[in-house]
């Protein structure tokens, strides 16, 4: 009897070294900031504005959060990154605001991660509205002013300001427009 | 007989875990968080005012909820919940909801001790939050300190003072598997004042008696950090989450309560979670048997009898500004709720709520519960919930 648990506790070893080892191996795909949150953060809650807390306090709010919502480790340090590009590092910097490049619309969506939220092209979460017509539908002033102020037409949206500058709107609205 | 299979799989459990933790502990891997901070401070609140037919009563209530976190380095994480309440007579009510620690053994894997919600289901462990719930009232089939429903719940909001492992099996961004797997104190069989068991005789108060007159038994389930028996609680979720649309789990949960380890409650749920563009549907059903002592006379032997119950709700949420942007954060809440055997009853429960941000909603929800023998109630709740 004996010998036969100790056998279990020695499979069960074994047994769990191999999972771990497959889902490390493959943990590696894990998606960008934007689309975990999309695809975690709302399976129970509203997306929380990431000006709500300083990079440090979302440094302590995640672990909290990782337990929660069964994150990876590698899932919670993209998010991480994901919000210091949001809100804090150098985009805050007005110098390095105004020397970051303008980009094309292409390269700034991808940047700043709108397909996690946004469909785009067939492609993308399904937390906001889909980018596809948005500039035909309501207007370029309209998107403009979403990316200036996210909460200008709804309070209760869970859009981050992102550190774009205008001619970063500009750019971008007239790549969403092109559709 | 029971009892000692119960213990032997109390031991296989741990002995599980065991081996487990110590296959990841080989492969642990250093998370690292980049610029660390050390403290917050955040948690949730509401202000309520409810009518309720039944307790011929209106009143305003408020409710506090800090939650305090620490980060002590990239592998350990201190979590710890009280809520703080007024009562009835004024006083101030503090309560530990959970205090306990994460050891984040791998990428993957997280051990958690102490005072934890046990991830029986999702609202308990997910949902109670009132900034996160879609109604003023817990679900109908839980039970909750505080909530004096009509409906007699199955289970209250699970918490216990134990050990957890937690395991996501990550298979691609979209697709995981969360296992959780918990050894707790468990739960007692409900005691009077002077600190007699209680195991029938009690069923005129809130447990409804059947047409044989069996009295339902009486279980507590609050945490303590003690045990009246030696047996421990053990139990689990699996849940398979198809991301970010679909969330469906099973839960299991088993406990001896009584001193003597001859009397067993044993819980086994399943809930879905669909998380749409425009909608949320939210749904558990529940079912638990619960051995009671059967009354003798001095010439017979007591029998151990099974009383079984179940129940389910679900509850639909149609995010109306989505679909009419001019309405903002308007949503409109339907759910029902449904408890059978001892305790027949049904509720419905209808709200409109309005999001001012995407952390604070006001609600307005009005609710109905027919009880089959009992008195139904019909309330009306304006609920003001923050998250902070």
């Amino acid at each position: 009897m004996k010998k036969l648990h100790l056998l279990s506790v020695l499979l069960l070893t074994l047994g769990g070294g191999l999972i771990t080892l497959f889902t490390q191996a493959i943990a590696a795909e894990v998606g960008s900031g934007a689309e975990i949150i999309n695809n975690n953060c709302a399976r129970c809650h509203n997306s929380r504005p990431v000006q709500e807390f300083s990079t440090q306090e979302w440094s302590v709010i995640l672990p909290h959060m990782r337990e929660k919502a069964h994150l990876t480790g590698q899932e919670t340090e993209t998010v991480m990154d994901f919000f210091k590009t949001l809100s804090g590092g150098p985009v805050k910097n007005v110098a390095d605001v105004a020397t970051m490049p303008v980009m094309d619309g292409g390269a700034l969506m991808k940047k700043f991660g709108c397909q996690g939220c946004h469909s785009f092209n067939g492609k993308g979460g399904a937390l906001g509205p889909a980018l596809d017509n948005v500039v035909a539908q309501r207007g370029g002033e309209f998107v403009m002013k979403k990316l200036t102020d996210p909460q200008f037409n709804n309070p209760s949206s869970a859009m981050p300001k992102m550190p774009l500058t205008s001619a970063q709107i500009n750019v971008l609205v007239g790549f969403l427009g092109k559709k | 007989m029971h009892t000692n299979i119960v213990k032997n799989h109390s031991i296989k459990l741990i002995s599980c875990m065991s081996a487990y933790l110590i296959s990841a502990a080989s492969l642990a891997q250093p998370y690292d968080a980049g610029e660390q901070g050390r403290f917050v401070i955040a948690g949730y609140g509401d202000v309520k005012y409810e009518e309720s037919d039944l307790l011929d009563s209106s009143a305003f209530s408020a409710r506090f909820v800090p939650i305090f976190l620490f980060s002590l380095n990239d592998k350990m994480h201190v979590e710890a919940e009280t809520e703080i309440s007024l009562n009835e007579a004024g006083e101030t009510e503090v309560e530990l909801e959970y205090a306990d620690i994460h050891y984040f053994l791998t990428d993957t894997t997280t051990v958690t001790v102490g005072k934890f919600l046990l991830p029986f289901g999702q609202f308990s462990a997910n949902f109670h939050p009132s900034w996160i719930n879609r109604t003023p009232w817990t679900p109908g089939i839980y039970g909750s300190h505080g909530s004096a429903q009509a409906m007699t719940p199955l289970l209250p909001i699970l918490s216990d003072v134990g050990i957890a492992v937690q395991q996501t099996f990550f298979f691609t961004s979209q697709q995981k598997i969360f296992l959780d797997l918990y050894v707790t104190n468990g739960a007692r069989a409900e005691a009077h004042n002077d600190g007699d068991e209680i195991i029938e005789d009690h069923a005129e108060d809130e447990e409804v008696v059947d047409e044989h007159t069996e009295a339902f038994p009486e279980v507590e389930f609050a945490a303590t950090s003690g045990d009246n028996n030696k047996n421990k609680a053990f139990g689990g979720r699996i849940a398979y989450a198809f991301l970010p649309a679909i969330e469906i789990g099973a839960s299991y949960y088993t406990a001896k309560y009584d001193e003597e380890e001859r009397l067993s409650i044993t819980a086994q749920g399943m809930d879905i979670n669909v998380i749409g563009s425009r909608y949320l549907i939210r749904g558990e059903y529940i079912l638990t048997e619960t051995d009671g002592l059967e009354e003798a006379d001095e010439h017979a032997e007591e029998t151990i009898n099974a009383f079984k119950r179940n129940g389910w709700y679900l509850q639909g949420v149609l995010q109306a500004g989505q679909i009419w942007p001019q309405l903002g954060g308007t949503e409109l809440v339907v759910e029902y709720a449904k408890t059978n055997k001892f305790a027949k009853a049904k509720r419905w429960v209808a709200g409109l709520n309005y999001w001012l941000d995407p952390r604070s909603v006001i609600k307005f929800s009005y609710e109905e519960t027919d009880i089959e023998e009992g008195d139904g109630d019909q309330r009306l709740a304006v609920q003001y919930s923050y998250g902070f």
